[in-house]
């Protein structure tokens, strides 16, 4: 198959849940753990007929924050808007967004060296939470509705259609993501969540739209799926309808939700019941003094401070501001900086994942993991026992000293000389290729030893062992 | 029964007031007459072949007919604390808006919705706003001026007040209702009252204005009725929007559907500017010219309605516009939030007839002064 080259132009709408105490509109928990769901309500979050909301300062402090971020300009006078359509999810059938002007605009975010426009920045609230109680919107025959999440404050952050490809857009929302967290904007910690509509568009075919995705990853998925599905019309000479498609994660496929002939009508009015909000430039000026230096910049000083190489820095960055505090503390104690990168991004993030734990939700402590590293460099485990104890350390979070420990005292030397007797004689045919002069013999055979003790000695020692024992030179 | 209690009702019970129970008045507020409401129609305490005005006819017709002592809150949007009153021989005073909290009050049209009081007297009135006004951190349109106590402008002098007399509200009037006013007038000028012809010729767009905000915001205000959380509910059967579009046809009354209609089209893509985003430039000239007018007097004087309270076969007759031009005398003042009063100027035909006068936001005070005198002297 012959590879066209063609225009794609995808444009994102990111809705982040604001890291805020209180709803957007009332003094309701916006995030309550382990609440069960419609506790956390009241007759505001609730649409009752008299009930009227009062805005949250903190999370226009939020929205103007991002703005700032991404180089917006902060609009002095802003509206709030009643958008009305009928949907289960919505208490009182309109949602209180921003239409007319929204508190940020015009700014941009620079992804793999191409610059992505940022239409508007705006503060809305979240619908309740639809539960399908038969699976999904296809198979239900009802739904539950959890109200606590109606009046979560909703920043959403609209780009121009400036993404180039998939991997251009997932590589966008990993980067907001991350200005999100270190803005403390955004705190997943609490439950709070990124919610994706990705629209896109091939040369010459109308816009489609897909909503709700969830994962960055299925972002990028169901962008490609979608240019082969447009490429594929235009190829049998149909036309690229303009649609709105939802991203079915098990078949990672996308399918049709509702035609758009015309644009939605959703009647906005100005909310009659919040006046115009002013945000004077002293206002602006108190979030510009309070904002915290963004992941760019932390990793370009992290590569200057600690010789980290570029990309290793920002990994550490982009991982999370819990990882790169982390980074920072375990340096303090333990300061060798390479190492201790290698071992964050490498074996302490695999364990993490592996957990689906974030590091700061994790047992682990920068002291902790400080004694772990030092350990390594004096000797006292190897590395390819550092790389078993490491999972124990994650999972428990005990100290790594008490760990091994637990696992009983290191072979004594006796021991050690024991094993690679046996060794020896079960792997005649190892030996004899070691004999022969094929050095990856030799590995092969320290790897065994190490196994046997199960990886409690020093290979140094081993080779030195191996060596005597087969009257060799090292 | 509400889960949670207007701050009126907080205030009032903090005061030490009995809250006796509720008045009826057009289904949401939607009427002039009384003739909408969702259980029964007050009838005029004077004659009960004749409307009580509305929306707020139940608190006019208590007002009048309860023999123990008895204030009745009352709310409007367009109008309706002053036709009740007028209609009923009472005080009906309506705040500037942001006046009073309007956290409970079950929205009309959010801009435009003040609750304030009708009473037998003016100082009941007055104390009764005082009880009640001040800022509420749960409505964020209620305002931080200074309120106080509004009693302390009842019985001053009204030697030098300035009192604007703008022909527009003078014009197309039932010279039935329009004699007694400047009767009154008279009167006023007699104990010292200054008048002045004021004319404010942007009044011909307040109804076509008002009636567009108020249907706009009304028609948002009611979509949270849809057969699910509270109201009216029946088994959900076929999708959601099948089910919620034959419980609000069911159950809403004739002049709600209309108004959700005519809210919806007003404020639909492609209508918009010409009639919602229109009327809002509309009201804010309409500010412009009623501040003009207030820069060179104290208040306007104005008839409350431009008729007599009609009989109820009167109104079948009416078409839904011939009823909204009934509000000619107070939707302008109304949609720009400027506060009102009306108190009984004397009767016609054995019918009271109601002085309205306007004043510049935040200026309670000079109309129960003005209006204080004025029925101290109709005593
Ligand atoms: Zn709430």
């Amino acid at each position: 198959m012959r590879v066209i080259a063609i225009k794609v132009m995808i444009g994102l709408e990111v809705h982040c849940q604001l890291n805020t105490q209180s709803k957007l509109f009332c003094s309701c928990e916006a995030y309550p753990q382990n609440a069960k769901p419609n506790e956390s309500v009241c007759e505001v979050c609730l649409g009752y007929p008299g009930a009227k909301p009062v805005l949250n300062k903190k999370a226009i402090d939020h929205v103007v924050g991002i703005g700032i971020a991404m180089g917006c300009k902060i609009n002095s006078e802003t509206y709030f808007s009643r958008k009305t359509y009928f949907y289960p999810d919505m208490p009182k059938n309109f949602q209180i967004t921003q239409y007319e002007v929204p508190i940020a605009s015009e700014g941009t975010i620079e992804v793999n060296s191409s610059k992505i426009r940022i239409r508007r920045v705006h503060l809305e609230e979240d619908p309740a939470r639809i539960i399908y109680a038969n699976g999904s919107l296809e198979t239900t025959s009802y739904v539950l509705i959890d109200y606590n999440r109606a009046g979560v404050p909703l920043a959403e952050i609209v780009t121009e259609p400036d993404i180039g490809s998939p991997k251009d857009a997932r590589a966008f929302l990993e980067k907001l993501s991350a200005i999100l967290e270190y803005l403390k904007a955004y705190d997943q910690s609490t439950g709070a969540s990124l919610r994706v509509d990705a629209n896109i568009s091939i040369e010459g075919g109308e816009r489609v739209e897909i909503k709700n995705v969830t994962g960055f990853e299925n972002v990028e998925k169901a962008l490609n799926y979608e240019i082969v599905r447009q490429q594929n019309l235009v190829r049998l000479g149909r036309k690229v309808e303009r649609e709105t498609r939802h991203f079915d994660e098990v078949a990672k496929t996308t399918l049709p939700l509702r035609k758009k002939e015309f644009e939605e009508d959703y009647g906005y009015i100005f909310d009659p019941d919040l006046p115009v909000l002013k945000i004077s430039a002293e206002w602006i000026t108190r979030i510009r003094e309070k904002m915290p230096d963004l992941p760019d910049k932390i990793a370009a000083r992290l590569a200057d401070e600690y010789g980290l190489g570029a990309y290793d820095a920002k990994i550490i960055v982009y991982t999370g501001s819990d990882f790169a505090t982390f980074f920072e503390k375990v340096c303090k104690i333990h300061n060798k900086p390479v190492e201790v990168s290698r071992w964050m991004i490498n074996y302490l993030l695999k364990s993490l994942n592996w957990r689906s734990e974030r590091l700061s939700q994790s047992k682990v402590t920068p002291e902790t993991f400080a004694e772990f590293l030092d350990m390594i460099d004096k000797g006292k485990v190897n590395e390819r026992y550092a790389k078993e104890l490491i999972k124990e350390y994650v999972d428990t979070g005990d100290k790594p000293s008490e760990i091994v420990e637990r696992a009983g005292s290191p072979p004594t030397h006796d021991e050690m000389e024991r094993t690679v007797k046996n060794v020896l004689k079960e792997n005649v045919k190892a030996v004899s290729e070691l004999k022969a002069g094929r050095l990856e013999a030799k590995q092969y055979l320290i790897g065994m030893v190490l196994k046997e003790t199960r990886n409690r000695g020093d290979p140094k020692a081993i080779a030195r062992m191996i060596s005597e024992e087969l009257k060799m030179p090292l | 029964m509400p889960t949670y209690d207007a701050t009126v009702v907080t205030k009032t019970k903090s005061a030490g007031g009995m809250i006796l129970g509720k008045t009826a008045q057009d289904e949401f507020g939607f009427g002039t007459f009384s003739d909408t409401c969702a259980y029964a129609v007050p009838k005029n305490p004077i004659d009960p072949e004749r409307t009580c005005g509305g929306s707020s006819g139940g608190a006019g017709c208590l007002a009048a007919a309860a023999d123990f002592p008895h204030i009745a809150i009352a709310e409007s949007t367009g109008g309706s604390i002053t036709a009740p009153a007028a209609f009923t021989g009472t005080v009906g005073l309506t705040p500037t808006y942001g006046r009073v909290s309007r956290y409970g009050l079950i929205d009309y049209s959010n801009s435009m919705d003040k609750i304030g009081v009708i009473s037998r007297k003016v100082y009941d009135s007055a104390l009764m706003l005082s009880v009640i006004s001040g800022h509420d951190p749960l409505d964020s349109t209620s305002s931080r001026a200074e309120s106080g106590d509004f009693t302390a402008y009842v019985g001053k002098s009204v030697k030098g007040i300035r009192i604007g007399i703008p022909k527009e509200y003078f014009s197309d009037v039932d010279r039935k209702v329009s004699k007694p006013v400047e009767d009154a007038l008279g009167r006023l000028e007699g104990m010292g009252a200054k008048t002045v012809d004021i004319s404010l010729p942007r009044t011909k767009y307040a109804i076509a204005a008002y009636y567009i905000v108020a249907m706009g915001e009304a028609s948002t205000n009611l979509a949270r009725y849809c057969g699910m959380r509270y109201g009216a509910q029946e088994k959900i059967d076929g999708e959601f929007s099948e089910y919620f579009s034959s419980i609000r046809s069911k159950y809403f009354g004739e002049e709600a559907k209309r108004r959700i209609i005519l809210g919806t089209y007003v404020r639909a893509a492609g209508f918009r500017d010409a009639y919602y985003t229109k009327a809002l430039k509309v009201r804010g000239l309409l500010i412009k010219e009623f501040k003009e007018a207030f820069a060179k007097v104290d208040v306007l004087a104005t008839p409350s309605m431009p008729i007599l309270p009609p009989r109820f076969d009167e109104i079948e007759s009416m078409s839904p516009l011939d009823k909204y031009n009934i509000d000619k005398m107070t939707t302008a003042p109304n949609l720009c939030g400027f506060p009102t009063i009306s108190v009984p100027a004397g009767k016609v035909d054995g019918l009271p007839v109601g002085l309205q006068l306007i004043a510049d936001h935040f200026h309670e005070g000079e109309l129960i002064s003005v209006a204080s005198a004025f029925e101290g002297d109709s005593d």
